[in-house]
């Protein structure tokens, strides 16, 4: 039997996951009563956010000229944040179907996955979705993905998930022209995880595909990574209902479970071979995964008796369970008390983490601004990973801070040119070129540092384009520049919590728009309250909350007992969402203040 | 004018129901009654009472529906009533027949009434308060006048929109004194916009000055407020004018505490002075948390444990009552609630220079298991010296008397059911 591994790819929304479900059910994997929507979704996060976290494989059978396929669908998340992910799962395929929405055209996301398909030499099939919609316009969209990345628009496939048309052409497409899985380099077991999951009953599951040698079950196996060894329980093919299976053969994929207790011990990109006739190299390509983007989390509530502290480590625990890309580890912050400073991928990857924890852990939680990782080269030669401001030493000690700076991908639409471009320059972007992707849109590059896209510039991006901008970001070098450490200073003491990292040139505007925004959170006190931004011992800004005099109202009579009382117990109730810094009470709001850039 | 009874913001789901529940079986006797007049000749901008200019005269009607209202309660008035206080509006617009026909009522209702040592306070308009009227007032068993003098700066009466002119308030003073009632208020307001520090010590002089001829034994002196929905804040928001700094308005309070004990009348509420003995008995029982019946739209009572509020809306409180044979519909129904009352005892008795009983708070807490979260809070804001325990009673310090809202916040929530 042929065989054939495949990874569908598309900007969010695109239609990625109702053509997933097409496919499957055109191959009667699934019939239409059992036809969930977005069968290959599993969680409900991911259905309202409309992206897919986490992969998974299916196995279906398709014929055509006589020949029966076997066709590997390897399902790959749909987001910048996870572009190690998308990687690796691409890896695991020959060729790979890109869907372009004919309502909305090429976007961001299309290209940056595109890319990374054409730099795995896949082969790729372009297909312009979504065509049943009054607004389609597949004609000038194939000349889109024409003109943006050189596949003849004359090879698009047009197809409507929805009503099924263009389906059929596009399975027997997948079989006819991309091209089966490459030949075994060596009779030694090599087999790439792709993904995993954590499944609440039978623990983690791993995707794998095999490129060389055989899997069987009960083996024992080690991943050339991590170097950790583990017995084969279960080898299994979902189709899409998991079926047990005794062996994987090159060029299959299929999951595996073998008693892994957590996802910490799998990372996506590892080599499987056998313990005991191991293969002498892992196959290429294998990561750590990297984070980008830091912030706090802390327990909303109060923390006299302590177990909000916990409860949000459970949550944090819990979740790191199912997804091994996120990390988390104790901190102390005197302004916040005990809570965790957490890594991620991006900033998608930050708010779904958020996001989930609300939902899931049912814990309410305090967000510090998000920071990025930078690389501190002290005087004394050595570099340091930098995660949170607060741990920078004094600048006399520095030789450099070093910055991530980002490859930043805009599509937009060209009369929008005008707006964003000042955007980008005033974040220190630097422009690298520009392409009319369509007569109305365009596509621009820059490089930006990573710190100035992780405030508000996607939103800026979104609502000065009305909705039509996106983008797409990867990291491409650290680079060092003259960035400084601004702290804050409430009432003479510093708030940790609040200092941030800066380019000299917009320190003080940033201090400033900071100091005008905290003046405005903190109530007024019964004495007078200095709030000051410095940078090493200088004062760059400063503002002051007046003192409040009083604090009684003048009448209170029968009648007013019933309102007075709910407002006295919703000032109280306010207060419990205030951290003590010194005699001065802080709302918790504002220690996102540092957000706003003020633009 | 006026003050005692506000419209309170229903908050929640407004109940179909009546006072009927509450009053009928409800364990007796009550010896406060708040009367509730809703009539004015002018409404005032900063007044968020329940009031409005009558163009229809509906003062028969609402003379009448008082009656049924007052009879209904029969059964509680038993015991006698101590306190009375009829509040507005306007009460001295009320016209003379139509309170003789009140009283009347009352002298049918209750034992005795008027008997010894009741206090019985009508509120008056320097402009509409006739003789004719406090005499009817006198003769019926009135003692006591609450005047809305306000300011005696008429660029500040208008400001406020306040018709009369200041030297009104002495000749009604004067002519209320004649009718034989012996004990009257004026009602001050101060950190008016544009208001100096000034202008407040000249109204300050001419109050004590009134004091000092006996022609007032206490006196309110409120801080403007702007509540929400008048025409005050209204026009606060469009700029016309802005408030006071709540610096000048605390050098304001510490003036008029000062300037008004000089002549003998001391603080025994966050806004309310008085010479001994001539405290309002009838505003204690509020700030007491004690029981009195209300009577009239959008009057507020409190017995056995439950709160409630006629409905504000004269014609609605006119036909419930009609319909139930005395029975207003009633809003911001708060039946009987230990953790709620105490709270609230801690709320109105902090405004008080006589405090709360601290032994009583302490049963309270202990038996809503949150005795410790109380303890901790005192010992803390005693350690501030924000409040002290005097005579077993626990009071707020003299100077925290600015700071009274957020230590009765703190301390009410630490009245918190299984805080402990």
């Amino acid at each position: 039997m042929e065989i054939r591994n495949f990874s569908i790819i598309a900007h969010i929304d695109h239609g990625k996951s109702t053509l997933s479900d097409r496919l499957l059910q055109s191959t009667n994997a699934v019939s239409e009563r059992e036809a969930r929507q977005q069968f290959l979704d599993d969680m409900d996060l991911e259905r309202e956010r409309g992206i897919t976290i986490k992969a998974s494989a299916v196995t279906v059978r398709h014929a055509v000229d006589g020949v029966e396929y076997m066709l590997n669908f390897i399902d790959t998340p749909g987001h910048v944040d996870f572009t190690y992910e998308v990687s690796r799962a691409l890896t695991a395929c020959e060729g790979a179907v890109l869907v372009v929405d004919s309502t909305q055209g090429v976007e961001a996301q299309t290209i940056a996955n595109a890319y990374l398909a054409i730099n795995q030499d896949l082969e790729i099939i372009p297909v312009v979705n979504k065509i049943d919609l009054p607004s389609a316009q597949p004609d000038e969209v194939a000349m889109e993905i024409e003109q943006a990345l050189g596949f003849p628009a004359e090879d698009a496939i047009y197809c409507s998930a929805k009503t099924g048309q263009g389906i059929q052409e596009l399975l027997d497409r997948i079989c006819r022209q991309l091209p089966p899985p490459r030949a075994p380099q060596t009779k030694k077991l090599r087999a790439l995880i792709f993904d995993s999951h954590y499944d609440d009953y039978r623990g983690v599951v791993i995707y794998v595909r095999v490129f060389d040698g055989h899997l069987n079950h009960g083996d024992k196996v080690r991943m050339m990574g991590t170097g950790r060894t583990y017995i084969i329980t279960e080898l299994g093919k979902y189709t899409p209902k998991p079926e047990k299976v005794k062996s994987f053969g090159p060029g299959e994929t299929g999951y595996l479970i073998a008693s892994i207790k957590t996802l910490k011990d799998v990372r996506v990109g590892d080599t499987i071979t056998i313990d005991n006739d191991p293969a002498e190299e892992p196959l290429p390509g294998y990561e750590e995964p990297h984070q980008m983007v830091f912030c706090d989390f802390y327990p909303a509530t109060s923390t006299e008796k302590g177990s909000d502290f916990e409860e949000l480590r459970e949550a944090v625990e819990k979740l790191s369970l199912n997804d091994a890309s996120f990390t988390f580890h104790p901190v102390h912050s005197e302004a916040l008390g005990f809570g965790f400073r957490c890594g991620f991928l991006g900033l998608l990857h930050m708010d779904i983490i958020q996001e989930r924890l609300d939902r899931e852990g049912g814990v309410e939680v305090v967000q510090t601004a998000p920071t990025v990782t930078y690389e501190l080269k002290t005087r004394d030669g050595v570099v340091h990973e930098i995660t949170n401001p607060a741990d920078l030493p004094d600048g006399s000690l520095w030789e450099e801070l070093r910055e991530p700076i980002c490859k930043v991908e805009l599509i937009i639409p060209t009369d929008n040119v005008g707006d964003i471009m000042p955007l980008c320059l005033g974040r220190r972007g630097i422009y690298k070129q520009q392409q009319l992707i369509s007569e109305t849109r365009t596509m621009i590059d820059f490089e930006m540092p990573l710190a100035e896209i992780i405030y508000d510039f996607y939103d800026k991006l979104k609502s000065m384009t009305r909705g039509y901008g996106t983008m797409d970001y990867e990291i491409i070098r650290f680079q060092a520049d003259r960035l400084v450490k601004v702290d804050i200073l409430v009432n003479g003491d510093i708030v940790e919590a609040l200092s941030f990292i800066a380019h000299k040139d917009n320190a003080d505007k940033r201090g400033r728009v900071l100091l005008t925004r905290l003046k405005d959170q903190i109530d007024r006190h019964q004495f007078e309250i200095p709030l000051q931004a410095v940078i090493g011992g200088k004062v760059i800004a400063r503002e002051t909350i007046k003192s409040m005099r009083k604090n009684v109202t003048a009448k209170c009579y029968g009648g007013d007992v019933t309102r007075k009382r709910k407002l006295l117990e919703k000032q109280k109730k306010g207060k419990k969402k205030m951290k003590s810094i010194g005699s001065v009470e802080i709302p918790q709001e504002a220690f996102m203040a540092v957000l706003d850039q003020g633009e | 004018m006026s003050h005692k009874q506000g419209i309170g913001i229903t908050v929640g789901g407004q109940r179909p129901a009546d006072t009927r529940q509450i009053l009928v079986g409800a364990p007796g006797p009550v010896h406060a009654l708040y009367i509730h007049v809703p009539f004015c000749a002018h409404k005032c901008h900063y007044c968020d009472f329940y009031s409005f200019v009558d163009n229809r005269d509906q003062q028969e009607a609402y003379t009448h529906a008082l009656l049924l209202e007052l009879r209904a309660v029969r059964d509680l008035l038993r015991g006698g009533l101590q306190t009375v206080f009829v509040g507005g509006g306007t009460p001295s617009l009320l016209r003379p027949q139509l309170w003789g026909r009140i009283l009347d009522e009352l002298h049918n209702l209750v034992p005795g009434f008027p008997e010894a040592g009741l206090e019985f306070t009508v509120e008056c308009n320097p402009e509409s308060a006739s003789a004719e009227t406090l005499k009817v007032l006198a003769s019926g068993g009135v003692n006591r006048v609450s005047m809305g003098a306000q300011s005696f700066n008429p660029s500040h009466l208008k400001t406020l929109e306040r018709l009369h002119q200041p030297a009104n308030v002495q000749r009604a003073l004067s002519v209320a004194a004649d009718a034989g009632i012996e004990r009257r208020n004026i009602d001050l307001i101060y950190a008016i916009p544009d208001q100096t520090i000034a202008d407040w010590r000249y109204d300050l002089h001419i109050a004590c000055d009134l004091a000092r001829t006996g022609l007032v034994d206490h006196i309110s002196a409120y801080a403007l407020t702007y509540e929400p929905n008048t025409a005050m804040t209204q026009r606060l928001k469009q700029g016309e004018f802005v408030a006071a700094e709540d610096s000048l308005e605390a050098d304001m309070y510490d003036t008029a505490v000062d300037s008004l004990s000089a002549v003998g009348l001391d603080r025994y509420e966050v806004s309310n002075f008085a010479r001994p003995g001539s405290e309002c008995r009838h505003n204690l029982v509020y700030w007491r948390c004690a029981q009195w019946l209300a009577a009239g739209p959008s009057a507020s009572g409190h017995v056995a444990g439950s709160r409630w509020k006629n409905v504000p809306k004269l014609g609605e409180w006119i036909e419930g009552v009609n319909r139930t044979g005395g029975f207003a519909p009633a809003i911001d129904i708060e039946l009987p609630d230990a953790e709620r009352s105490l709270r609230e005892r801690i709320m109105m008795g902090l405004r008080t220079r006589e405090g709360i009983d601290r032994h009583a708070l302490e049963l309270g807490a202990k038996e809503l298991n949150c005795a410790k979260a109380l303890d901790r809070e005192c010992t803390s804001l005693e350690a501030r010296g924000q409040i002290e325990t005097v005579d077993g009673r626990l009071r707020l310090c003299a100077p925290s008397f600015l700071w009274c809202d957020g230590i009765a916040a703190r301390l009410m929530d630490a009245i918190t059911r299984n805080a402990d």
